[in-house]
């Protein structure tokens, strides 16, 4: 059908060799290494897997219901929980969206202070990812819990600068419709900085970790290799599609926030596999690092918000008109799609749905694991980094 | 389904009959005492992590807070673990397999609901598909509130937990164990919705005020609804729950190092002073 | 090319050839059920918009004028809007609406976008919307045998389901 490698995603297995002795193994829902709750249902013939049956769905919870039914203000500390790993992300893409419907302007400054949160969550996000891989791995990476350790102190300082921005470790509600609700201090700029340097001396150690563990190489180079075309047509964005050969970042390309003004560099990766992955993720850990470096200092004096705050909870209003509109969360392209509520209920969306691009990396399991053992399984499922929240919302 | 608590064993039957013989219950008062201290002291843990609690609790196994000095290692199996850590909204598709797994764990085995998802379920309670608080259909020991609660406050919710242990085995725990049946109007939220006719417009007002002073910058009148801050604690509140009373007895040695200083904290003294002034 | 020059080009691919006559400006454009397939290949094959974004439907109840005795203004009908973006700057996405009728089903995007598998499963599962020839029209989210689409306006938030609550 549409991959290169000839994988049928549907492929009726009464017609694969009816003679076969296979076995069918449950992956989940409720095992280690899939980050969440999510099964899949693997047909094995001896170890290789032939086909691959993903259930979603484990933690659905309606969040798309929830929100046709609060208003506008209300459900930002509720898309929070969405992508529990960069909770920044999906306040900023709801804000962002009632603000392009509603042709709001932001302040410039509380502009500067999403996109410096933004390129933090990001660090802290795929500092996550590592950590949780490294586990996954088990023991190609020193001893499985031993990089999950490094990984979640540092991870820590960075949920420590944001408690001190907004008085939470995650789940900050920190944004509104129009600008944000925390300004940040001069100690911040400090802290931030301070934190940064040791980070970035820590990933060198990472980097080396990963590039020199013949283990890790084995483990990773040539599995599951995705390709560019596939990509596309599945809908997959964000570090994933870059890692094969994709080059295509919302930030450079449809730029919003500051970003028009930065000059951010995108990483791609031409091979696809597990490896290429990794490499895009730790250079854009680099890039995160420098563009915060680069505009923490320039953040202009001004207001944080650019609305009158209203008296009620429902002082925002959309008529009925429709509207979509993205950021580049650390998954790829996080969007919203709003339908207004018109005159009598414009407090509240019509519809309202979340673009997640955990769903669409998730959806490319069934093309990724076959042919492959199941332990490469969980190296594949690691690298693609589905968050089960947002997979399932 | 309510799990019958009458059939809850702590210890192994053939315990009581080792007891009976003559001569041997001097021995096992000392014995009686290690097994309190060992089982207090490794509660293997069972993530149940769902969603974002899950992520807390990494958080509290990994370096910052370190369950694992505790003895409290987290396995990825029920079989090995005494205690299940339900982090994490649970739906109705998922509470089978939660049920299933709570099954497959060995007696004694306890349960910790931690974050308000497990607990009540949260913003989502009234969702088509999201269970209402997990003590529908599991018995949980201790509850640990939050959004998601602070890896401090599992841990102390841990504590409390080896607390309830050890006076469990001391037969000191006097108390009743309060399992309320759930309430009839389950599914209605203590606090009405935006669209409820029955909503107090009260809590409109409040509400908005009280968001509105979350720091909205130069557009409000910050004088007004500012109070004085108090001094900030330098440590986290983790004891911020009622304690359960807690027996004069002396410990076990053992444990008073691991344990935060909760109890210790020194007692105001204006009292003395001002006694002593006049 | 920028982002304002591609919005044009796609308008006007529209008004060419496939008959739409105005393009709403907070909206994005209705077009006849018909053309969503092959608007879709058109957009991939000649314009290289290869990215699938979104798919969204939504329902809509029977809407009558209560001043004017009830009268029927519009009858209860889905609709879906599509998403496909061009790959590198300018990234536009180019997005339009069909609307559906209950009876009706509309044509997948399968095998233009494999993306469109779990996004039309999903929007079938919490909607109910049909997507014909789809080679895999399970549900997606909710148990297989759950009862209703929960995101249609006549489902109930609280609906309960016995015996978990
Ligand atoms: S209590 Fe809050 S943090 Fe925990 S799972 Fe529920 S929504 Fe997430």
């Amino acid at each position: 059908m549409h991959s290169v490698t000839g994988v049928d995603p549907h492929l009726d297995i009464e017609t694969y060799d009816p003679s076969a002795d296979l076995m069918v193994l449950n992956l989940g829902p409720q095992h280690p290494s899939t980050h969440g709750v999510f099964r899949v249902k693997l047909y094995l013939d001896g170890e290789i897997i032939i086909k691959a049956v993903p259930y979603a769905g484990y933690l659905h919870r309606g969040v798309e219901k929830l929100c046709e039914e609060l208003t506008f203000v209300q459900i930002i500390p509720i898309v929070d929980k969405n992508d529990y790993v960069s909770p920044m992300m999906n306040e900023q893409a709801i804000a962002m969206a009632c603000e392009a419907m509603l042709g709001i302007e932001v302040p410039p400054r509380a502009l500067y202070l999403r996109t410096i949160f933004a390129e933090l969550q990001r660090l802290a996000s795929h500092l996550l990812w590592l950590g949780t891989f490294g586990m996954d791995l088990g023991g190609a990476l020193g001893g499985g819990a031993t990089l999950f350790m490094y990984c979640f102190r540092e991870r820590e300082t960075i949920l420590g600068l944001f408690e001190e921005v907004t008085g939470c470790r995650f789940h900050y509600n920190t944004h509104a419709v129009g600008g944000n609700r925390h300004d940040i201090t001069p100690k911040f700029s400090c802290d931030t900085k301070t934190t940064l340097e040791v980070i970035e001396k820590r990933l060198e150690e990472y980097v080396q970790i990963f590039s020199s563990n013949r283990i890790y190489r084995a483990r990773t180079q040539g599995i599951g290799v995705l390709d560019g075309d596939l990509a596309n047509s599945l809908g997959i964005t964000g570090p994933l599609a870059r890692a094969s050969g994709v080059d295509h970042d919302l930030r450079r390309d449809a730029p919003y926030h500051i970003y028009g003004e930065l000059d951010v560099k995108v990483f791609t990766e031409s091979a696809g596999d597990c490896f290429a992955r990794t490499l895009v993720r730790l250079n854009e850990m680099y890039e995160s690092i420098r563009i915060v470096r680069e505009i923490i200092d320039s953040v202009p004096e001004g207001p944080i918000l650019g609305m009158k705050p209203g008296k009620s909870p429902g002082h925002i209003k959309i008529d009925a008109s429709q509207g979509y509109s993205c950021i580049e969360s650390p998954r790829g392209e996080l969007g919203t799609y709003i339908i207004g509520g018109g005159k009598s209920r414009g407090a509240s969306a019509y519809r309202l749905k979340i673009r997640s691009p955990s769903l669409h990396a998730a959806s490319c399991i069934p093309y990724l694991f076959p042919g492959h053992t199941v332990s490469d399984a969980v190296a594949i499922l690691g690298t693609l980094d589905p968050i089960m929240g947002e997979v399932d919302r | 389904m309510a799990v019958d608590e009458s059939q809850r064993t702590y210890e192994h039957p053939l315990y009581q009959h080792v007891e009976r013989m003559p001569g041997v219950s001097v021995a096992l008062g000392s014995i009686d005492q290690l097994l309190t201290w060992g089982s207090a002291n490794s509660l293997w843990i069972f993530p149940m992590a769902t969603s974002c609690c899950g992520i807390e609790f990494m958080a509290a196994a990994a370096s910052g807070v370190d369950l694992d000095r505790m003895g409290s290692i987290p396995r990825g199996t029920p079989r090995q673990c005494d205690v299940m850590v339900v982090a994490g909204t649970i739906t109705v598709k998922m509470a089978p397999r939660v049920k299933k797994l709570w099954e497959q764990m060995p007696e004694p085995k306890w349960c910790v609901a931690m974050g308000s998802c497990a607990i009540s379920g949260d913003f989502y309670r009234d969702i088509y598909s999201v269970i209402p608080g997990i003590d529908t259909f599991v018995p949980v020991d201790v509850y640990v509130p939050g959004c998601p609660p602070n890896p401090e406050a599992l841990m102390h919710g841990l504590l409390l937990l080896q607390e309830k242990i050890r006076m469990v085995r001391e037969g000191t725990l006097t108390r009743e164990e309060v399992r309320p049946e759930s309430p009839p109007n389950l599914n209605r939220p203590a606090i009405g919705r935006l669209q409820d006719p029955e909503r107090d417009p009260l809590t409109d007002e409040e509400q908005t005020d009280s968001a509105a002073g979350l720091g909205f910058g130069d557009n409000l009148n910050l004088a007004q609804i500012r109070r004085p801050r108090p001094e900030p604690e330098l440590r986290p509140q983790v004891d911020a729950e009622p304690r359960p009373q807690v027996d004069a007895e002396p410990r076990p040695q053992v444990d008073a190092e691991l344990r935060p200083q909760v109890d210790a904290e020194p007692q105001p003294e204006v009292d003395a002073d001002e006694e002593s002034a006049p | 090319m920028t982002r304002d020059e591609a919005q044009q080009r796609f308008v006007a691919l529209l008004q060419e050839r496939f008959g739409v006559e105005e393009i709403p400006d907070d909206n994005y454009p209705l077009i006849d059920a018909k053309h969503h397939f092959e608007l879709a290949r058109v957009l991939r094959e000649e314009f290289g918009y290869r990215i699938y974004s979104f798919v969204v439907a939504s329902h809509y109840l029977e809407k009558v004028d209560a001043k004017n005795d009830n009268a029927v203004i519009d009858i209860e009908h889905y609709e879906v809007a599509t998403g496909i973006r061009c790959v590198g700057a300018p990234a536009h996405l180019a997005s339009w609406r069909v609307r559906v009728e209950l009876d009706q089903s509309i044509p997948t995007l399968f095998p233009l976008f494999a993306g469109a598998d779990w996004q039309e499963r999903e929007q079938y599962d919490l909607v109910g919307v049909r997507f014909d020839e789809h080679p895999d029209l399970r549900r997606l989210m909710m148990p297989e045998d759950w009862e209703g689409h929960p995101l249609r306006k006549d489902y109930a938030i609280e609906t309960a389901c016995p015996p978990w609550r």
